[in-house]
C-alpha cells in the first residue's frame, strides 16, 4: 500500500468514526433539548391552565429530539479533506496531512509531493480512530439527567390554578358529562320506545346529536346553555303543535282524569290470579299481615332476651314464648301463609334451643316482609282493576285507551266473524251506541264508531268490523302521538334539568344521582377538612365556599377524617337512603327558586293540623293529576306524609 | 543536489548563521530569527528600538556572516537622495576631455544599513522606494539594476522624536518585517557586559555567499502551502481592513487603514521560511500566526481613537488573531 493510500485509508476510517461519534453526541444534545422542552411544558402546565394533553404528549419530545439529533449528526457526510484538517487540528500535525492530500493532487512538484506525503504518512500511520474519538458521555448527557430529575420533581408539585380557570375546567367537565348523559338518555329512550311521528324522531335525534356535540366540543357554559335553550324552545314549540290536536288533548285529559292503568282487564285479572295463588286466599289482607309482623317482632325480641336455666322465671318466659309462637302459627294458618321457618322455630323451642329460635324467627320475618310487599302490590292491582272501565263507554270515558283499543279490536273481530249471533251483535251495537258520546272527544275514532253503528244497523257486519278496526287503529295512532308528546315532555324535562345543572356548575350525570347522599359533594374542592360535615349546599353558592371550607386547618384535638370511602359495594336494602333532608332525589340537584312574597299580617284563624290536612289533600290531588314531575313525586309524597306527624 | 538535500542544506545554513550571529549578539533570538527570515525571504527589515540595544551591531554582524557587500548610511536631516543613490559628476578622461560619469552611491551594495532612517527628510527617505521594491535605481535618466541579493536593514529610534520624520506609509509598506528590539534580560545583559568589557576577540566566519543566498531564497518559494492555510493569511489581512464586510470589530474601531496585499505576501513567505527552519516541508497555521505581528504591525495605520486610547497596532493584531478562526470550515466538531 502506498503512503498516500495509507493516509487516505486512515482518514476514511476516522471519517466514519467521526460521523458515528457526532451522531452519538447530537443524540445526547437532542435528548437535552427534548428534556428541556418537556420541562418547559411541564412548568407551563403547572403555572397556566393549558390542557393536560400537552404534558402527556410532550414527553415524546425527548426520544424524538434524541432521534432527530442522532440523524442530524450522523447524516452529514464527512469528506476525507475535511477529516484531514480535523486530524491536523486534533493531533497538532501542523497541517501536514491536509497539505499532503492537496499536494498529492498537484502534478507540478513531484519531489516536494513525495517528501510531504511521506512525512504525513509517518504521522498518520500511528493514529487510531478509536483512540482519537472515544465514545464518552458528553456534558449534555449530565445536563439532560439533571433536567429529567427536575422534571420528575416538578411532577409532584401541585398545579397553580386561578379560581376562574378552575371554574372553567369544572364547567367544561360538567358540559361534557351533561352531553354524554343527554346523549345516552335520548338513545335509550329512542331504543325503548321508537317515536310514532317522524318530527318527534327527528327532534329526539337532534337532542342526541346535541348531547354528542356537548360531549366533544369545547364550549363555554354560556354557549352550552344557549344551545340547550335553543333546543328546549324547539321541543316546546313541537309539543305545543302536538297539543293543538283536540283529539290528543282529549285523550291526554281523559287519561289524566281517569285510571293510570290502561292494561286490558283480562291481562290484569290473570296477573291478579297468579299473585293471589302465590299468597293464599286470605293473604291479600295487608293489615293482618302487618299485625302478624309486629307480633313476630315481639316474639323475636322475647327470644333474644330469653333467660336460660331451670329457674321458675325462665320456665315462665319459655312458656310465654311457646304460647306466642303458637299464636303466630295460628295467624299464619288463618292467613293461609306458608312459613316453614316458623314451624322450625317452634321445633327449636321444643328442643330448648333459644339461639336457633332467634335465627328461625329472623328468617321468618324476612319471608313475611316479602309476602307483605306482594300483598300490597296485590291490593294496588285490585284497586286498579276496580278503576278499570267495565265496557267500551267507560274505558273511553276514563281515557283507558289501551283497554278501549283492545275492546274495539275484539268487537271488530266479532263483527267480521260470520258465526257471531244476532244477540251478540245486538249487545255489541248497544255497547257501541253507549260509547258514542264518550268517543266524540276522540275525533276520527268517534266518526268510525258512528259509521260502524250505522253499518251494524244496516246489517253490514263486514263493513262495521272494518270501521271498528279503523277506530282501533286510529286510537292506537293517537296513543302513539300521545306517547310522542310524553316523550317530548320527558325530553324537555331532561333538557331543562341539564340546563339547570349546567347553570349550577354541575354535570347532568351528577344531577342524575351518581354519588351517595351525605358524602359531602363539593364542586370546587375534592378534599374535606376537619370533621365529616357534608358540604351539601356548596353548589348553591360556590363563591361562598371559602367562608366555611376548613380544608387545610389542622386541629390538635381532631384529625381531619376526609371523605369516608364506602367503596363501590351495594348497601343493604334497609340501609339505602329513602329520604334526604334538603334533597328531592338522593344525589340529585335541588332546584332553588327565590320568590318574592308579601308577608300576611294578623292572626291565623285555622289550626295548624287543619292547614296541614288541607295542604296534604292539595298535594295528593296534584300528585294524582300528574302535576308533579315523576322524579319528584316520591319526595313530595314523603314531605306531606311527614306533616301528619 | 535534490530537493531533500537542498532543504537539509537550508537547515544547516540557517543553524550556522544563527550560531555565528550568536557569537556577537546576545539574546534577542526573535530579532535575529526575524531578520534572518526576512533576508531568506528576500525582504527588508525595519528595526525599531531605543539606542544601545545592538541594532546596528546585528546588521554589521550579519554583513560579516554573509559574504556580501555592505554599506552603511547614517541618516541625517541634511542627507540628500543623491548621497544615497549616487550622482553624475564631471570626470577628466584620458586625452584631456571631460565627461559625466555616474558615481554610485552607498545603496549599491548587497546589504545596506540605513541607520536612524527617520532622521532624514521624507524626500531622502523616498529615494529608497524604488530600490527597495524594484531593486533598481534611476539616476540621470538611466535605470541601474542593483546586484542581487539586495537588503535594506533600517533602524529607527522611537524616542527622541525632535527633528525626526516619520516614515511615509508607502515606505513602511516596503519593509518585509518591522521588528521591535526590546531590552535585554538579566542574563543577557550580564553576558553582554562580559563580552564587551574584556579583551576577548570574536572570530566570525562567513557562512553564506551571494550565490548560496539566492539559491536559498529560491528554495523558500517552493515550499507548498495548503489552500486553507493560505486562506487563513488572506482572512487575517482582510480582517485588518476597516469598514469592510470582512473587518474584525477591533479593526473597525481602531484602524484607519489596514494592510496592503504586500502584507499577505510577506506573511506567506515568512511562514514558508519558518516552516523550513522548523524542519517541515509545509507551512502551517502556526507559522502564519508566528509571523503575523512583524508583517502587519507597520502596515496597519491607527486612527485617532486608538492614538487617544494608547492602543497599539500589536494589540489590535493580537485581537484580530483571536477573532479570525483558523479554518473557515468548522472542523473541530
Amino acid at each position: 500500500m502506498s503512503e498516500l493510500n495509507i493516509i487516505v485509508s486512515t482518514l476514511a476510517k476516522t471519517a466514519a468514526r467521526r460521523r458515528l461519534e457526532r451522531g452519538f453526541r447530537r443524540l445526547w444534545q437532542g435528548l437535552f433539548i427534548g428534556a428541556s422542552a418537556w420541562l418547559l411544558f411541564l412548568a407551563a402546565y403547572k403555572l397556566a391552565p393549558i390542557p393536560v394533553e400537552f404534558v402527556l404528549y410532550s414527553w415524546l419530545l425527548i426520544p424524538l429530539a434524541a432521534l432527530i439529533g442522532f440523524i442530524w449528526g450522523y447524516s452529514r457526510p464527512m469528506s476525507v479533506d475535511e477529516t484531514a484538517r480535523w486530524v491536523d487540528s486534533k493531533v497538532k500535525l501542523q497541517e501536514r496531512v491536509s497539505t499532503a492530500l492537496e499536494v498529492a493532487r498537484d502534478e507540478r512538484a513531484a519531489e516536494w509531493k513525495n517528501l510531504i506525503v511521506s512525512d504525513a504518512a509517518k504521522s498518520v500511520s500511528a493514529l487510531k480512530p478509536k483512540d482519537l474519538l472515544p465514545f464518552t458521555l458528553p456534558k449534555a448527557s449530565r445536563w439532560a439527567l439533571v433536567i429529567l430529575i427536575l422534571g420528575v420533581g416538578l411532577g409532584f408539585v401541585p398545579e397553580y390554578r386561578s379560581k376562574a380557570s378552575q371554574q372553567a375546567r369544572q364547567d367544561k367537565e360538567a358540559i361534557q358529562q351533561t352531553g354524554r348523559e343527554l346523549a345516552k338518555l335520548t338513545k335509550r329512550n329512542l331504543q325503548a320506545r321508537p317515536p310514532a311521528i317522524e318530527t318527534t324522531k327527528k327532534s329526539l335525534l337532534e337532542m342526541e346529536e346535541l348531547g354528542n356535540h356537548l360531549a366533544k366540543a369545547q364550549l363555554t357554559r354560556g354557549e352550552a346553555l344557549k344551545e340547550l335553550s335553543s333546543l328546549t324552545e324547539k321541543l316546546k314549540e313541537q309539543t305545543r303543535e302536538l297539543a293543538k290536536d283536540p283529539a290528543i288533548r282529549n285523550l291526554e285529559r281523559a287519561s289524566r282524569n281517569g285510571s293510570k292503568s290502561g292494561t286490558p282487564s283480562a291481562e290484569m285479572q290473570q296477573k291478579l290470579d297468579n299473585m293471589a295463588k302465590q299468597l293464599g286466599a286470605q293473604a291479600a289482607n295487608s293489615e293482618a299481615m302487618e299485625k302478624m309482623k309486629q307480633d313476630l317482632q315481639k316474639a323475636k325480641d322475647m327470644a333474644a332476651n330469653l333467660p336460660k336455666g331451670d329457674s321458675p322465671e325462665a320456665k315462665q318466659a319459655q312458656d310465654q314464648m311457646k304460647a306466642s309462637l303458637a299464636d303466630l302459627q295460628k295467624q299464619a294458618k288463618d292467613l293461609g301463609l306458608d312459613l316453614p321457618s316458623l314451624s322450625e322455630a317452634i321445633a327449636a323451642m321444643q328442643q330448648a334451643q333459644p339461639d336457633q329460635v332467634l335465627k328461625d324467627l329472623q328468617v321468618a320475618e324476612v319471608e313475611l316482609e316479602k309476602m307483605e310487599q306482594m300483598a300490597k302490590a296485590l291490593e294496588k292491582m285490585q284497586l286498579d282493576m276496580q278503576k278499570l272501565g267495565k265496557d267500551l263507554a267507560e274505558q273511553l270515558k276514563n281515557g283507558q285507551a289501551e283497554a278501549a283499543e283492545s275492546t274495539l279490536r275484539k268487537m271488530a273481530q266479532a263483527a267480521k266473524n260470520a258465526q257471531t249471533s244476532p244477540e251478540q251483535m245486538e249487545k255489541m251495537m248497544k255497547e257501541v251506541s253507549e260509547a258514542l258520546d264518550a268517543a266524540k272527544q276522540y275525533g276520527e275514532v268517534g266518526e268510525q264508531m258512528k259509521q260502524a253503528m250505522k253499518n251494524m244497523q244496516a246489517g253490514k257486519k263486514g263493513e262495521a268490523g272494518e270501521n271498528l278496526q279503523n277506530a282501533a287503529n286510529e286510537l292506537s295512532k293517537m296513543m302513539g302521538e300521545l306517547g310522542d308528546a310524553q316523550s317530548l315532555l320527558a325530553s324537555l324535562e331532561s333538557l331543562q334539568q341539564a340546563a339547570m345543572c349546567l347553570a349550577n356548575g354541575q354535570g347532568f350525570g351528577e344531577g342524575m344521582g351518581g354519588k351517595g347522599a351525605g358524602q359531602g359533594r363539593k364542586t370546587g374542592k375534592s378534599q374535606s377538612g376537619v370533621g365529616t360535615w357534608a358540604d351539601e349546599n356548596s353548589w348553591e353558592y360556590p363563591e361562598m365556599v371559602d367562608s366555611w371550607d376548613n380544608t387545610g386547618i389542622e386541629r390538635p384535638d381532631i384529625d381531619g377524617k376526609g371523605v369516608s370511602d364506602k367503596g363501590d359495594g351495594q348497601l343493604a336494602d334497609n340501609l339505602a337512603p329513602t329520604k334526604i333532608k334538603g334533597q328531592l332525589t338522593p344525589g340529585g340537584p335541588m332546584p332553588s327558586i327565590t320568590m318574592k312574597g308579601v308577608s300576611i299580617k294578623g292572626t291565623s284563624k285555622v289550626q295548624v293540623e287543619e292547614m296541614a290536612a288541607a295542604a296534604q289533600s292539595d298535594a295528593q290531588a296534584a300528585l294524582n293529576q300528574d302535576q308533579v314531575p315523576r322524579a319528584y313525586q316520591n319526595a313530595v309524597r314523603n314531605y306531606f306524609d311527614d306533616l301528619k306527624e | 543536489m535534490n530537493t531533500e538535500q537542498q532543504i537539509q542544506s537550508f537547515r544547516d545554513t540557517y543553524a550556522a548563521l544563527r550560531a555565528e550571529v550568536g557569537k556577537v549578539i546576545v539574546g534577542n533570538t526573535e530579532i535575529v530569527d526575524g531578520t534572518l527570515i526576512a533576508m531568506l525571504a528576500g525582504g527588508h527589515v525595519l528595526l525599531e528600538g531605543v539606542p544601545g540595544l545592538g541594532k546596528t551591531l546585528l546588521v554589521r554582524t550579519l554583513s560579516q556572516v554573509l559574504h556580501l557587500t555592505f554599506n552603511r548610511i547614517q541618516f541625517t536631516p541634511d542627507l540628500m537622495p543623491a548621497d544615497i543613490l549616487g550622482t553624475n559628476i564631471v570626470m577628466e578622461v584620458p586625452g584631456g576631455g571631460r565627461e559625466f560619469r555616474f558615481q554610485k552611491g552607498p545603496i549599491f551594495a548587497h546589504l545596506l544599513l540605513a541607520d536612524e532612517i527617520n532622521r532624514a527628510t521624507p524626500k531622502t527617505q523616498s529615494a529608497l522606494l524604488e530600490a527597495m521594491q524594484e531593486h533598481s535605481v534611476t539616476a540621470g535618466g538611466e535605470i541601474r539594476k542593483l546586484e542581487e541579493p539586495f537588503f535594506v536593514l533600517a533602524t529607527q529610534n522611537p524616542i527622541d522624536q525632535e527633528g525626526t520624520y516619520p516614515l511615509p506609509e508607502a515606505q513602511l509598506d516596503r519593509f518585509f518585517f518591522k521588528l521591535i528590539v526590546g531590552y535585554p534580560t538579566n542574563a543577557d545583559l550580564n553576558e553582554v557586559l562580559t563580552r564587551t568589557t574584556e579583551n576577548r576577540k570574536v572570530e566570525i566566519n562567513t557562512v553564506v555567499n551571494r550565490e548560496q543566498m539566492i539559491e536559498l531564497q529560491h528554495l523558500v518559494r517552493q515550499v507548498p502551502v495548503a489552500s486553507h492555510v493560505r486562506d487563513y493569511a488572506v482572512r487575517l489581512v482582510l480582517a485588518t481592513h476597516p469598514k469592510t464586510e470582512t473587518a474584525a470589530p477591533i479593526a473597525n474601531q481602531y484602524l484607519r487603514f489596514g494592510s496592503s496585499p504586500r502584507g499577505a505576501q510577506s506573511m506567506l513567505l515568512a511562514a514558508k521560511v519558518r516552516a523550513l527552519t522548523q524542519g517541515r516541508f509545509n507551512a502551517s497555521f502556526e507559522d502564519i500566526q508566528a509571523v503575523v505581528l512583524p508583517t502587519l504591525r507597520h502596515r496597519c495605520i491607527l486612527n485617532f481613537e486608538a492614538e487617544a486610547e494608547d492602543v497599539t497596532t500589536d494589540l489590535v493584531i493580537a485581537q484580530i488573531l483571536r477573532d479570525v478562526p483558523r479554518d473557515a470550515v468548522e472542523v473541530a466538531a
